[in-house]
């Protein structure tokens, strides 16, 4: 199961709830909160924006989200040094960062990209998967015994 | 004097907590001090909070002020009174801690912190690791000698506009020395996010001053929420401020707070008020 692609229908059941989530902690009006909007550029996040989002999802999903790897675990199971070179993304990694993050608009990765600009890419959608995927890890609940 | 540990130190010893992700601690607030803000008994909760983070990680990273997504002001603290901190931890690694936690005094709650959030920096940018080391061991054995604080400086914002009883602007200058500079921090002064918070409070309370929930009636600051702190503050800094009541009814009302540099946002919160009879 955790390895199966994450459907459109999963994402839209929770998106509502991350929406509110991101609006709540960067201050905005909800509709504010399009699926595909960057959370740097289009929403103003900051790096504490960043640290709040996750926390309130965690709380909001009971979840745990891996703070400060998603860079990691785009990163796949490319080397870093396959990933990066001298701190800009390889072409083998902006072919690797595409696939994971599949719901940003590809004019946005440009031919160029700084591994300390991945997080602008980020958007509402990227958490969504984060959270489905860390829903999907998490351990099932523990069947009663018979 | 040496203000290390002195001047914006609110923590004199810390003890073993009840759990694994719970730790103690308690505060003397000196009896010849004028006042002891609420904002400062929130201080000594992240303070004790932060203890426990740097001793977590060998004291190479360290909490700042960030993120509280709810702060409570249930009775005021008082120049004499012996603080009981207690913090609940729900995580701590290399890049934040988060908990929550509770000043009293006499098994009477002062103020409680919900959800709060502290980014973690380089320890060694900000103090001596070792120095820090050695002072948590003082804290969790025989104690600091407590007394040493010796009060906070008027931090009252310069009103220069809105609509009474509506909004208010105002210029807040951190001051450009203060010996709290020298604990917060001694390699790198930073004006103090419950400092900051402080100050805003005190806008708040004079716009909501202006516009009273009914005749004989006042609002009292119950909660501050959704505080944010955006950026390290260096003494000095001019800031603008901006308080605006954003709901309102006769029970309670809501107003929300702004910090800026410019065009950037250093700060946010909001702060829920109630209706309270005057006596």
């Amino acid at each position: 199961m955790t390895r199966t692609e994450i459907t459109q229908d999963e994402i839209n059941v929770i998106f509502p709830k991350v929406a509110e989530t991101m609006a709540d902690a960067l201050g905005c009006d909800v509709a504010k909160v399009k699926p595909n909007a960057s959370l740097i550029d289009d929403l103003g996040a900051e790096s504490i924006d960043f640290l709040d989002i996750v926390f309130r999802l965690e709380r909001a999903f009971k979840v745990k989200i891996p703070r400060g790897k998603i860079v990691e675990e785009a990163r796949g199971t490319l080397s870093e040094a396959e990933f990066e070179k001298g701190g800009v993304v390889t072409a083998a990694g902006l072919q690797r960062l595409k696939e994971f993050l599949s719901e940003v608009p590809a004019e946005r990765f440009g031919s160029s990209l700084q591994v300390a600009s991945i997080p602008r890419l980020f958007t509402p959608e990227t958490f969504c998967k984060i959270v489905i995927r860390q829903q999907r890890s998490a351990p099932a609940a523990a069947t009663p015994a018979a | 004097m040496n203000d290390h540990f002195c001047a914006f130190s609110f923590v004199d010893r810390i003890h073993p907590g009840k759990a694994p992700n719970h730790i103690r601690g308690s505060y003397l607030v000196p009896a010849g001090v004028c006042a002891f803000p609420a904002s400062l008994a929130a201080e000594a909760v992240g303070q004790l909070a932060a203890w426990a983070a740097m001793d977590a990680v060998n004291y190479e990273r360290r909490p700042v002020a960030g993120i509280a997504s709810r702060f409570e002001l249930l009775n005021s603290p008082q120049p004499g009174q012996l603080l009981d901190l207690s913090v609940d931890i729900e995580t701590i690694d290399s890049d934040a801690i988060a908990y929550s936690g509770t000043a009293s005094a006499n098994g009477v709650p002062l103020i409680h912190l919900e959800h709060c959030v502290g980014p973690m920096v380089a320890v060694a940018d900000f103090d001596d690791p070792q120095a820090l080391r050695e002072r948590f061991a003082l804290l969790c054995g025989s104690g600091a000698t407590p007394g040493r604080f010796g009060g906070i400086p008027p931090l009252i914002p310069d009103r220069i506009g809105g609509e009474p009883g509506s909004s208010a602007t105002a210029v807040f200058q951190v001051p450009t020395n203060g010996a709290f500079f020298a604990d917060h921090f001694p390699r790198r002064p930073v004006f103090p996010g419950s400092l900051l918070m402080h100050a805003k409070l005190e806008l708040a309370r004079a716009l909501a001053s202006e516009a009273p929930p009914a005749p004989g009636g006042a609002w009292v600051l119950s909660a501050v929420l959704d505080m944010k702190l955006r950026a390290f503050i260096p003494p000095g800094k001019i800031l603008d401020m901006e308080a605006r009541f954003t709901d309102r009814s006769s029970e309670s009302s809501t107003i929300a707070l702004e910090t800026r540099s410019g065009e950037r946002s250093m700060g946010s919160a909001r702060v829920l008020m109630t209706s309270t009879p005057i006596p």
